[in-house]
């Protein structure tokens, strides 16, 4: 990685704790630190606590403990969240919770008019996100039905339209055919933004990622903190079936 | 599941601001349904058959609706003519058959008719988003209208769901049959659906904060005004008062 | 359960209207804007379960619901139910502009009143009366909405009488078995995800993103 930027960190994650109502904590004094430009991959075993881990970051779950810093601003109320959410995209893991709109145009211009954009501008942008997705012909078709990797596609176009400075995906590649992981991984590749992506899917991870992190016990574990582009640690994750590039 | 057959075309219908042909829809539907006399009824049919052909709708999908739905005026043919005492048409062995019953009935197959054909040529010409948009620009609450959308988009959804869990019912080897045992896997299979729509829920709503929603919805189109639009009211303003003196005429 | 078009008068379609006009209103006032997409999904539920028919001896009828639909909406069942018929009638058209305000009225009061008896039984109680709170809603919901059907009709004309009777005594057996299905429903959704039951208004404590 290039040293000589200072780091500029987005999500900043300090001891924070989350537990459902009535059960043991899921996230138990986490730390983590996204800077910008910075891609990275959250491995984890199902249950984890990788889905709690992103609805903590927007603000949907309330941390019981801890801080989280967005953009370097403090999340203190519900309020900060608000304006966090705008920040930070986060792809759900299944789109049909995503999509609710009739139409494409519809679904992928809600976020840009509730920030306040007018009819045009929302339009716009909705319509340059659609294109650089190669969605364009897909504008007035009816969300529900588009076939699940274009679903998956048309909900990622949702949160670009907002112009995030940094994504959450949820396990992108849930049900996508070869061919749609194959665009999605090339969209990846060219989209300017920091990310981190949960997946169980490590070639994936591999290939859009630099950084690969685990979770486990309700902690990112920085020991097992995999560069890609190091083979000893590569190697750590060697008994999970996968490629080297 | 749901199809909306008639929303595709390109008919002058089609082509009418939406906002005006629900308005349209509902003051030709409330005057047919006060209609009583049987001229003034065929009348209102004759207009809606035309509203149907003018929409370039395919007659034998219409026909099938609409035969679809009168079961519940055939009950009317079952009971009315032989119960609605008064003057008697024909006798039929140990059936009497009257001719007051006959009439209503038959003006309550007139009426129907005319207002399903007139709704089907105006308002099921329009696709679901349309009709919402049409919606919100007519001022219905805020509330009710995401409550429609909302509604729509997700009865997709539960659908499929009731589908996966049929067919895990059905894999174990459940028949339906008139069985306490069958009613309650029903229950359990609607309990589950209900469960689940109840999750998805959630995660919804939350998937619409991430977006930036608070509470407010915002539309992206724009009814373009046009001359046509003022003639097609105009016409229907025209016809329901031709409906209307016809029935006084008749009346007496 | 429905009226078709052409059938009610005037005065009957604009009272029915009326009636459900208010009720909706009372409704969408407790309707807290985050509780919209619970109420969608349930209404869209309610929609898809009219489609799904059950067995009755040689015949088979469709569900109608309203009881649990009433019991896990409150007042909110009103907006649901309207939704949901006006789906129906665009789509299927079965009911249709001049009768959604009866048929709104003949299904979504006696859920609001279902939810209102028993509601509490249900959420307070255990065993042998939550069961009974169950089938009471869900057999008295149709056998209500059937009542409030026939009087309509018989309010239209006095000839519709016996058309009317037909139709109440022909949904007997529908009543049994929409009883038997809520209360099995109900005991379900006890045991699965009681917080379903707690009215969409204080909805589900898992989420204080939503109830904050």
């Amino acid at each position: 990685m290039d040293n000589t930027t200072p780091p500029d960190p987005v999500i900043e994650l300090d001891h924070i704790r989350y537990a459902y109502p009535g059960e043991d904590p899921v996230l138990r004094d986490l730390s983590f630190t996204l800077n910008r430009g910075e891609r990275t991959g959250l491995l984890a075993p199902n249950g984890s606590g990788k889905t709690t881990l992103f609805h903590v970051i927007v603000g949907l779950l309330p941390i019981s403990g801890g801080t989280i810093r967005i953009l370097g601003r403090n999340m203190e109320s519900e309020k900060d969240f608000v304006w966090a959410r705008k920040k930070a995209g986060l792809l759900f893991q299944d789109a049909d919770d995503q999509l609710f709109s009739p139409t494409v145009i519809d679904d992928v211009a809600f976020g840009p008019l509730n920030m306040g954009k007018t009819r045009e501008e929302a339009l716009s942008v909705s319509r340059r996100v659609l294109s650089f997705l190669g969605l364009s012909e897909f504008e007035n078709r009816i969300t529900f039905k588009l076939s699940g990797g274009e679903k998956k596609l048309v909900s990622l176009a949702t949160i670009l339209s907002m112009e995030p400075e940094v994504l959450l995906l949820d396990e992108p590649l849930n049900g996508l055919d070869q061919a749609t992981r194959t665009r999605l991984t090339g969209v990846l590749e060219s989209i300017d933004a920091s990310y981190i992506i949960i997946s169980h899917d490590i070639d994936f991870l591999l290939d859009c990622t630099d950084t690969i992190y685990c979770l486990r016990d309700g902690k990112t574990e920085k020991d097992t903190t995999v560069h890609v582009h190091s083979h000893d640690h590569a190697h750590m994750m060697g008994h999970i079936p996968h490629q080297h590039k | 599941m749901l199809s909306e057959p008639f929303s595709i075309g390109n008919s002058v219908i089609h082509r009418i601001d939406p906002r005006h042909r629900i308005l349209a829809a509902f003051l030709y539907s409330v005057v047919v349904a006060v209609l009583y006399q049987l001229q003034a009824l065929a009348l209102a049919t004759a207009f809606s058959g035309l509203l149907v052909k003018t929409a370039g709708l395919d007659g034998k999908a219409v026909f099938r609706r609409l035969a679809l739905v009168n079961g519940f005026v055939a009950l009317f043919w079952l009971i009315l003519p032989f119960t609605a005492k008064g003057d008697i048409l024909f006798e039929a062995g140990p059936l009497t058959v009257y001719e007051a019953g006959v009439l209503m009935a038959l003006q309550i197959t007139l009426k129907s008719n005319a207002i399903i054909m007139a709704f089907i040529s105006l308002v099921s010409t329009m696709s679901f988003s349309t009709l919402g948009y049409a919606l919100r620009s007519l001022k219905l609450p805020h509330k009710l209208v995401f409550l429609f959308i909302l509604t729509y988009r997700y009865i997709f959804v539960i659908e499929q769901e009731y589908r996966k869990i049929w067919r895990s019912v059905k894999v174990r080897g459940f028949s339906p049959a008139t069985s306490i045992h069958c009613y309650k896997t029903y229950a359990y299979m609607i309990g589950m659906i209900f469960v689940r729509a109840a999750a998805r829920a959630d995660r919804v709503y939350r998937a619409m904060l991430c977006r930036g929603f608070n509470g407010r919805f915002h539309s992206l189109s724009d009814f373009p005004a046009s001359g046509k639009n003022g003639l097609f009211l105009f016409i229907a303003i025209v016809c329901t008062v031709l409906l209307v003196s016809t029935e006084w005429y008749f009346h007496g | 359960m429905h009226i078709s078009e052409g059938i009610l008068t005037w005065p009957v379609l604009a009272s029915g209207a009326a009636f459900a006009a208010a009720g909706t209103a009372v409704g969408l006032k407790k309707l807290k804007t985050e509780d919209i997409p619970k109420t969608a999904i349930l209404s869209a539920a309610f929609f898809v379960a009219s489609l799904i028919h059950v067995p009755i001896g040689p015949a088979s009828a469709h569900l109608i619901l309203n009881g649990i639909v009433g019991l896990l909406l409150g007042w909110a069942a009103f907006p649901a139910i309207l939704v949901a018929l006006f789906l129906q009638a665009l789509f299927f058209q079965y009911g249709g502009i001049t009768t959604l305000g009866v048929n709104t009225l003949l299904m979504a009061l006696p859920a609001v009143l279902c939810y209102l008896v028993f509601h509490p039984l249900i959420i307070k109680k255990d065993g042998y009366t939550a069961s009974a709170a169950g089938f009471a809603g869900g057999f008295l919901s149709v056998l209500f909405s059937g009542i409030i059907l026939a009087a309509f009709l018989i309010f239209a004309h006095r000839a519709f009488t016996e058309v009317a009777y037909f139709i109440v005594s022909i949904h007997l057996p529908i009543m049994i078995i929409e009883g038997i299905i809520t209360m099995f429903c109900i005991g379900f959704l006890k045991k699965v995800q009681p917080s379903l039951l707690g009215s969409v208004y204080g909805f589900d404590g898992s989420n204080p993103a939503i109830t904050k």
